[in-house]
């Protein structure tokens, strides 16, 4: 089992507009347990996006530790799953393709490659669309593909960068429905960043509130599972917890 | 859903079939719009056949080159040369393009270099191909895969440096290594940018062909236009010129039209011309 550690991580970088250096994250520490949900909340600016990157090994880190199961994260490696909030779909690979990709970079045959896509694309009901381009499918399903493609490859933490910020509100809900259904099944560690609080509480186990490049506070959520939206906008438990999450982050 | 998916795709391709034979009306309606004013003025102003032909001997020449094979051996020539240049063209430039596009060092180095040359490219190289290569198929070669060469990998630069970051991390997290980056992304990734560079190269080829052929050859389009002027058969000259303008075109319907459609176009990633 693997288990991620933040420790002590901070970034600092050169602006070049303003002159001087920035410092986005100043001193984040947090462990996250296999099979773990944590979302990462917080205001824009507040370095979580910086935090994700860093884990994702896009970015290099200016102070303390990235562990993943006790060894140190340096660049991007397919242990670490990424969904982006701009899909990122290769535009020249068919759907099945995109989803093939991962196990295709390990070496897994044709054959092989193709049914473990088509049993991911079952998972997200996007068999029909196996053979078609990403152009032609709506965001949704784009972002659809764009989770199940980063699950294909198994990866030991999941990261997910505000995935479902640029689809419509109504597709937004039935993501994050099933995102929740394909966690229950899979069990996969996730870390998903946004600055939607409600969306924040539905999804986790944990959430993370961010300021100014600082854990302000974490709050477990033990809400049952499976999470539906039609139950959880009457739930009590789960207005109060987002009430709690909304106002720390308004007043971060 | 399929029934429906199979009808909606039949009809939408009869609507493309009709529209395509629309467009191509539309295409040679001009053409024909302008053989028939030269048709009719030639003979209302009873111009000298040794200023513009008429209509009539143009089609005589074109019979008769076709009947003697000359016409299939100068666009044969004609066709090798583009093709082989072309070819050694493109074979170079997208490798070198993609180490420009991918590191900054190499493009920062040889950026000032591609702008001379890029001036330079093609005819300017006539007089000195021929001293290196002989008058002939060698130097004729090498004028075209210089048009070619500096377009496509300037183009090939441009097309890795616009795809998005975001594709290539995802690569990366993924698993892809140097290579795969390479051919799995990279290299798809530049193709809009690529076919721009080959259709403006190619265009850039066909020019310089033509000139290097008045210059550096006895077989070709450019030959055959130039051994007329000396005889004054002004019919084989506008023969040859139209025979250029529409293998041209041919080359761009029949191959890079085609070839666009099954990539780019399919993949979303410009719009449908």
């Amino acid at each position: 089992m693997k288990t991620l550690s933040l420790r002590n991580l901070g970034k600092t970088y050169f602006d070049p507009y303003a002159g001087a250096h920035v410092t986005a994250v100043h001193d984040v520490s947090l462990d996250v347990e296999p099979g773990e949900f944590i979302s990462v909340v917080g205001p824009s600016g507040c370095g979580k996006t910086t935090i994700l990157n860093m884990i994702a090994g896009f970015i290099p880190y200016s102070k303390g530790d990235i562990l993943l199961d006790g060894k140190p994260v340096h660049g991007p490696g397919p242990e670490r799953g990424v969904v982006f909030q701009s899909f990122a779909l290769f535009p020249w690979k068919t759907v099945l393709d995109n989803v093939g990709f991962g196990p295709k970079m390990r070496g897994v045959p044709k054959a092989e490659r193709d049914r473990i896509a088509h049993e991911y694309l079952a998972l997200a009901g996007l068999s029909h669309a196996a053979h078609r381009y990403p152009n032609e499918l709506s965001g949704g399903m784009q972002q659809r593909v764009g989770v199940v493609r980063a699950l294909a490859n198994n990866p030991d933490v999941l990261l997910m960068d505000e995935p479902f910020a640029s689809v419509d509100a109504q597709t937004r809900m039935t993501l994050q429905e099933e995102l929740t259904r394909i966690w229950q099944e899979r069990k996969p560690t996730v870390i998903f960043i946004t600055h939607d609080v409600s969306e924040a509480v539905f999804l986790a186990n944990r959430v993370v509130v961010l300021s100014k490049g600082r854990v302000l506070d974490e709050i477990a959520v033990d809400l049952p599972r499976p999470r539906i939206w039609d139950d959880l906008v009457r739930d009590d438990e789960f207005k109060q917890l987002s009430a709690r999450v909304l106002q720390m982050v308004r007043a971060a | 859903m399929q029934l429906t998916g199979s009808l909606k795709g039949r009809s939408s391709r009869l609507m493309r079939s009709v529209n395509s034979l629309a467009g191509a009306a539309m295409f040679v309606a001009p053409l024909l719009a302008l053989v028939a004013v030269w048709a009719a003025v030639v003979p209302l102003f009873n111009v000298n056949p040794r200023v513009f032909p008429s209509v009539g001997a143009v089609g005589t020449a074109a019979l008769d080159s076709i009947r003697d094979g000359t016409l299939f051996a100068h666009v044969g020539a004609s066709l090798l040369r583009v093709g082989l240049g072309t070819l050694i063209g493109i074979a170079t430039a997208v490798p070198l393009g993609i180490a420009m596009g991918v590191s900054p060092t190499v493009a920062a180095f040889l950026t000032p270099l591609f702008r001379f040359f890029s001036v330079l490219a093609g005819i300017a190289w006539i007089p000195i191909a021929t001293l290196w290569f002989g008058y002939g198929f060698g130097a004729i070669v090498f004028v075209i895969f210089n048009a070619v060469f500096f377009v496509v990998a300037y183009n090939t630069l441009l097309g890795v440096r616009t795809i998005p970051h975001t594709l290539r991390n995802a690569a990366a997290s993924l698993g892809a290594g140097r290579w795969a980056l390479l051919t799995e992304v990279l290299l798809p990734g530049a193709l809009p940018n690529i076919v721009t560079g080959i259709r403006t190269g190619l265009g850039f080829a066909w020019r310089g062909l033509i000139a290097a052929e008045m210059i550096a050859t006895n077989v070709g389009l450019g030959y055959m236009l130039f051994v007329a002027r000396d005889f004054y058969r002004t019919e084989v000259i506008v023969f040859g010129m139209i025979v250029i303008g529409v293998l041209w075109l041919l080359i761009d319907r029949l191959l890079l039209v085609p070839l666009e459609r099954a990539t780019i176009e399919r993949w979303g990633m410009v719009r449908r011309a």
